[in-house]
C-alpha cells in the first residue's frame, strides 16, 4: 500500500512534456506564388535540397539547413514531369520516379536546369487513371532501385504489374519481385537495408501497416496476382475471403504479413514516407528506427523493428505532429540530423489546414522521457526507455495495461478490430540502470496487435511519458 | 477511500466509459474530421464538402448511413457547390454502434437538427443494402432517399405572358398580357410561356429574405430581362444576345428579414430562350437558383491555363485526351503545340493556340483526360509503328526549350527533334544514328507534311514541315 500512495503522489506532480521542448519544427519559405505539393525530396551535396512536387515541378533549395531560414533561395530544376514519388541523387544527376516512369535527370551545358530526361525504365502500365501512383526508393545495397505500384482506382490491376513492387537495376532492367501491393503510400529501407514500404487501409487491409518488401513475397492483396504469367513468376497465393492474416500466411510460405500494424485512427489513416534513423543520435537517441509519414494525421510516428523467426515485427509509438498539411516524403540528412518533411492535402483531407507544405525538423538536444523500445519474448515484453524510471510506478503492474486485437483480412474495404482480448501483465521487473522494465504477461495471441499504455509511469525526475502508448505487432511470438 | 483505490477506480471507470458509451464528437474527430473538418465546413477551405447545413444529412437518415456504410463516388452536389467525391466506404470498419454515435452527432452539431441515428436502424439499414458492392454513386442513392424539397425563395408568384417584338424592354404595364398565371413552385421559366419567339414575361411575387443582410443577384437572359426589388432595379441584361455568361448582370441590395416585392421583366426576340436568376445573402456562399436554368454551368475544377513563358517551350505531362497515358505535351512559343506519346514512339497531336489546362489535374486528384485547349487539332498517330523492341529513351532539351526525344531500336538510335518554324510551322528533323538499317517513319497526315512517310539512313538527318492551318 505504501507503495501505491506514493505512485498517488507522485502521479498528482508528474509534469507533462511537449514537443517543443524536444523537436523545433519549423516551416522553410516557399517561392512566392508557387503551388508546392511536395511529393519527392532529395539530399544533394552542398547542403542543398532538391524538391519535386505533385504537378511535377522540380526545385533545387539552398539555404535549407541555416539558422535564418528567411535567406532561403529556389531555383526551379526542371518542370512537365509526371507526379513523381521518390526521387533521390547519385553522380551528377537527379533520379526520379515517376508516374510513367523513371528517369534521370541532368545539368549538362550548367545553367541550372535539366536539359537530360532520360527514361531508364518504363515497363509497367498506366491507363489514365489517377490512383494509378508510383512509389521509388533510392538504390538499394546492390544499386537497385524499388518501385511500389498502386492498383489502378485503388481496387483492380487494369494495367500491367499493378500490385507489383519491381526493381529497376542499375542497368535499366525491370524485374517484378514481390506481389500483393494495394495502394502504397511511401517505400524506405530499415537500418539493415531492407526495402518497406506503407500499405494503405481498404481492400485486403483491415488496417494500414509499414511492411516488409522481401524478395518473392506476397503483401495480401490478390488483385494483381495475374500478372505473374508476363514474366513467368511463380502464382501468388489466392488468399480465403474474411479470414485472418495468421491463417493465411500459413497456408501459403510466400505470404509476407505486415511489419508492423498502424492501427486505424489510433495511430493514423494514411502512412506514406519511411526513411531509417542512422545518424547516430543526432536526432535523437532512436538510432536504427523508422520515421513513417501519416498523410491524414499530419504527424511522424515512430517504429522499432525486430526480426523473430525470420519475419520483421515491431511497435509504432506517436512521434511528431503538427504539421501544417498532410505528409508525403520524409527525408532524414543523417550527417546533419535534419529531418526534412512535405506535403499536402489535395484530394485527401489533412489535420494540417494548409494545401501544402516544406518543413524541417531539429532536435532540440534534450531528450523526452519516452519508451524508446518494445521487443518481444515468449511470455512477455521488455520495455526500453529513454531516461530512468521511478522505481515505484514501474515496477507496479497496475501502471500499465494491455488489450490486443487483430482485423478481419478480406476483400471488403478495412476491418473492426475483432477476437480482442485482454492480455494479463503479471509482473513489471526494472533493471539495474532503471531505463528497461520486463513485463511478464498472461495470454499473448499471436498475430494480433498488442497494445500497451502506461499513462501512470513516471521517470525518476518526475516526467510522464511524452507519449504512454505502444502498438506492437505480434507476427511471431520467441521461443 | 484510500488515494490507490479511487486512482484505480477512476481507470476502471475511464475504460469502461471508453468501451461502451460510444463518444460520436470523438469518433467524428477521429474518422471524419480530417476531410469534413472539426466544424463540419469541409476541410481546406472547401475542398471536401460540408456536413454543416447540408441537406444530405436532413431527412430521411438511410441516404447518410448508406454513404457511410458504402462510400460515395463521383460527382455530387451538395450545399449549391459540385464536388468530385471518392469518399471510401466505411461499413467493413465501423460498427452499427459507431456509425449511429457519428451520424447522431453530425445530425445534432453545427446547427443540424436531423433525427437522432440508432444502432438498429445502422443495422437494419446494413442488411438491406448487402448486396450493394461498389460505392454509392450521387444520382443512385438520392433516387432511393431524395434530398429534402426545398422551400422556395419566391412566393405569390404570378407570371404574365406578353406577345410583340422587342429588341429592348418594352413598357409592359402599358401592354395587354395575353395569359396570366400562378407559379406554385416559385421557380421562373420561359417554357411555360407555350412560345418560342417573340413574347414576353413579367413575374411579380414576394422574395422571402431569411435573414436581415446584404443579398446579391446574379442575372442572365436569352435576349433581355432586369430585375427590380422594392421597386429598384437590381441587375438588367440589356439587349439581344445568347445565356453564356458574357452578358450576366450582378447587383446587390440590403433587404430585412422577411418579405419583399420582387419583379423580373424578360423579353425574347428570336432563336434561343432562356433566363437564370440566382441569389446568395447572408451565409449563403453558393448560388441559389430561382429559375429553372441556373446560369453558367460550374467548371467543377479552376482554370489554370498553361503558356510558354520566358520564350521558352511549356512542357505538360498527364493525361491528355486524343493521345496516350504516358504523353508529353509542349507547347512552343507563338501557339504552336504538339503532344508526343511515349507509348506510340511518336508524335500524336499537334494544335494551334492555347496550349493546355492543367486545371482537371491540378486540383483535387486529378481525375480524367484533359484536351487541349486550342484550335485545329491534328491526330498525327494512332498507334506504334516502330517494332516491339524499340525503346522510349526520354528527351533532352535545347536551350530553347525544345525536345529531342530519343528512342531505342536495337543498335540504333533515333532522335526525333521538334522546334518551332516560320509561318505557323513545326519544323520536326529525324536522325537515325548507328547500324546500318534504313528505316520508314510515318509522319501523320500528309495534307500536312507533303508526304506520308519518310525514310531514314544512318547518319543523314530529315527534316519535316507540319504546317498548322
Amino acid at each position: 500500500m505504501r507503495i501505491l500512495l506514493s505512485l498517488a503522489a507522485l502521479t498528482t506532480c508528474a509534469f507533462s512534456q511537449i514537443q517543443a521542448d524536444f523537436y523545433n519544427r519549423q516551416e522553410i519559405p516557399l517561392p512566392p506564388g508557387e503551388v508546392m505539393e511536395v511529393s519527392s525530396i532529395a539530399l544533394m551535396p552542398g547542403k542543398k535540397v532538391a524538391v519535386a512536387t505533385r504537378r511535377g515541378d522540380l526545385w533545387i533549395c539552398s539555404g535549407a539547413y541555416d539558422e535564418n531560414l528567411s535567406k532561403v533561395t529556389w531555383v526551379k530544376f526542371a518542370h512537365g514531369l509526371h507526379e513523381p514519388l521518390g526521387m533521390f541523387y547519385k553522380g551528377t544527376s537527379l533520379y526520379l520516379t515517376q508516374r510513367p516512369d523513371f528517369s534521370r535527370l541532368e545539368d549538362t551545358d550548367g545553367d541550372g536546369k535539366a536539359d537530360v530526361f532520360e527514361t531508364i525504365n518504363s515497363e509497367w502500365g498506366i491507363n489514365g487513371d489517377y490512383h494509378e501512383y508510383a512509389f521509388g526508393t533510392a538504390p538499394d545495397k546492390n544499386g537497385d532501385v524499388w518501385i511500389t505500384l498502386c492498383l489502378t482506382g485503388s481496387f483492380t490491376a487494369d494495367s500491367n504489374w499493378r500490385g507489383w513492387a519491381l526493381r529497376i537495376t542499375p542497368d535499366g532492367k525491370m524485374i517484378p519481385t514481390c506481389s500483393g501491393i494495394r495502394s502504397p503510400g511511401g517505400m524506405g529501407f530499415n537500418a539493415e537495408g531492407e526495402v518497406f514500404y506503407s500499405d494503405n487501409q481498404g481492400p485486403w487491409n483491415g488496417s494500414s501497416s509499414v511492411k516488409w518488401l522481401k524478395p518473392g513475397s506476397f503483401q495480401g492483396n490478390p488483385m494483381g496476382n495475374k500478372f505473374h504469367q508476363l514474366a513467368n513468376l511463380p502464382t501468388p497465393p489466392e488468399p480465403a475471403d474474411k479470414s485472418r492474416i495468421l491463417t493465411e500466411r500459413k497456408k501459403f510460405p510466400t505470404f509476407g504479413p505486415p511489419a508492423v500494424v498502424l492501427p486505424h485512427a489510433k495511430v493514423g489513416q494514411s502512412p506514406s514516407g519511411i526513411v531509417a534513423d542512422m545518424s547516430g543520435g543526432k536526432f535523437g537517441p532512436w538510432n536504427h528506427q523508422l520515421y513513417v509519414g501519416e498523410q491524414t494525421h499530419s504527424q511522424v510516428q515512430r517504429i522499432c523493428l525486430e526480426k523473430v523467426n525470420g519475419l520483421y515485427q515491431g511497435a509504432v509509438f506517436h512521434f511528431l505532429e503538427g504539421s501544417e498539411a498532410g505528409i508525403i516524403p520524409v527525408q532524414l540528412d543523417q550527417k546533419e540530423g535534419v529531418l526534412f518533411v512535405g506535403g499536402s492535402n489535395r484530394g485527401w483531407g489533412s489535420r494540417g489546414t494548409k494545401t501544402f507544405t516544406f518543413e524541417r525538423v531539429k532536435w532540440t538536444g534534450k531528450t523526452p522521457f519516452e519508451m524508446k523500445t518494445m521487443t518481444a519474448h515468449s511470455d512477455g515484453f521488455t520495455l526500453n526507455f529513454t531516461e530512468p524510471l521511478d522505481t515505484a510506478a514501474a515496477t507496479n503492474p497496475a501502471s500499465y495495461a494491455m488489450s490486443a486485437w487483430t482485423y478481419i483480412y478480406q476483400s471488403e474495404y478495412g476491418s473492426p478490430e475483432v477476437d480482442q482480448s485482454t492480455p494479463l501483465i503479471t509482473a513489471a521487473k526494472i533493471s539495474g540502470d532503471k531505463k528497461s522494465v520486463r513485463l511478464t504477461i498472461n495470454g499473448l495471441v499471436q498475430g494480433h496487435v498488442h497494445h500497451l499504455t502506461a499513462p501512470g509511469l513516471i521517470s525518476a525526475s518526475g516526467a510522464k511519458l511524452w507519449h504512454p502508448d505502444a502498438f506492437y505487432t505480434l507476427n511471431e511470438i520467441p521461443k | 477511500m484510500s488515494a490507490a483505490r479511487l486512482i484505480l477506480l477512476l481507470l476502471i471507470s475511464l475504460l469502461i466509459s471508453r468501451l461502451h458509451g460510444q463518444d460520436g464528437g470523438q469518433l467524428y474527430t477521429l474518422y471524419c474530421s480530417a476531410c469534413h473538418a472539426p466544424d463540419g465546413k469541409g476541410a481546406t477551405g472547401g475542398a471536401f464538402p460540408p456536413l454543416a447545413g447540408s441537406e444530405w444529412v436532413s431527412g430521411d437518415a438511410k441516404r447518410a448511413i448508406g454513404i457511410v456504410l458504402k462510400g460515395l463516388h463521383g460527382p455530387a452536389e451538395i450545399s449549391g457547390k459540385t464536388y468530385n467525391l471518392e469518399m471510401p466506404p466505411q461499413g467493413a470498419v465501423l460498427g452499427d454502434d459507431l456509425i449511429a454515435a457519428i451520424l447522431t452527432y453530425v445530425n445534432s452539431s453545427w446547427g443540424n437538427s436531423g433525427m437522432n441515428v440508432t444502432p438498429e436502424l445502422v443495422k437494419n439499414t446494413r442488411a438491406e443494402m448487402a448486396s450493394r458492392s461498389t460505392p454509392w454513386t450521387a444520382p443512385e442513392i438520392l433516387k432511393i432517399y431524395p434530398l429534402p424539397e426545398k422551400k422556395p425563395a419566391l412566393e405569390n408568384l404570378i407570371s404574365r405572358v406578353y406577345k410583340g417584338q422587342w429588341s429592348q424592354l418594352p413598357e409592359f404595364d402599358k401592354i395587354q398580357a395575353e395569359n396570366v398565371e400562378e407559379e406554385h413552385d416559385g421557380i421562373l421559366s420561359t417554357t411555360l410561356s407555350g412560345l418560342a419567339d417573340n413574347f414576353g414575361i413579367v413575374w411579380e411575387g414576394d422574395f422571402i429574405a431569411r435573414e436581415d443582410g446584404e443579398y446579391e443577384f446574379v442575372l442572365d437572359a436569352d435576349d433581355g430581362a432586369r430585375l427590380l426589388l422594392k421597386g429598384e432595379v437590381v441587375s438588367n441584361v440589356q439587349g439581344i444576345g445568347p445565356m453564356n455568361g458574357g452578358r450576366t448582370s450582378k447587383g446587390k441590395i440590403s433587404l430585412t428579414k422577411g418579405k419583399h416585392p420582387i419583379r423580373v421583366e424578360y423579353y425574347e426576340l428570336n432563336g434561343n430562350e432562356g433566363i437564370s436568376l440566382g441569389w446568395k445573402g447572408p451565409g449563403i456562399t453558393e448560388w441559389q437558383w430561382l429559375s429553372d436554368q441556373t446560369g453558367q454551368p460550374q467548371q467543377a475544377w479552376p482554370s489554370i491555363p498553361l503558356s510558354p513563358k520566358d520564350g521558352k517551350a511549356v512542357i505538360y505531362r498527364n493525361f491528355i485526351e486524343g493521345t496516350t497515358p504516358r504523353s508529353i505535351a509542349f507547347g512552343f512559343p507563338g501557339g504552336l503545340n504538339l503532344a508526343y506519346s511515349a507509348d506510340h514512339l511518336a508524335p500524336t497531336l499537334i494544335w494551334i493556340g492555347e496550349f493546355m489546362n492543367a486545371g482537371r489535374h491540378w486540383t483535387d486528384r486529378g481525375t480524367g483526360n484533359q484536351a487541349p485547349s486550342g484550335d485545329n487539332l491534328v491526330k498525327l498517330a494512332n498507334s506504334r509503328s516502330l517494332p516491339d523492341s524499340a525503346r522510349f529513351k526520354g528527351y533532352t532539351l535545347d536551350p530553347a526549350g525544345n525536345p529531342t526525344f530519343k528512342i531505342q531500336i536495337a543498335d540504333q538510335i533515333l532522335s526525333d527533334n521538334w522546334k518551332p518554324g516560320p509561318d505557323q510551322t513545326l519544323l520536326r528533323t529525324l536522325l537515325l544514328n548507328g547500324g546500318t538499317s534504313t528505316l520508314e517513319i510515318p509522319l501523320g497526315d500528309p495534307a500536312i507534311t507533303g508526304s506520308a512517310t519518310a525514310t531514314l539512313t544512318p547518319g543523314t538527318p530529315a527534316t519535316i514541315t507540319y504546317r498548322l492551318k
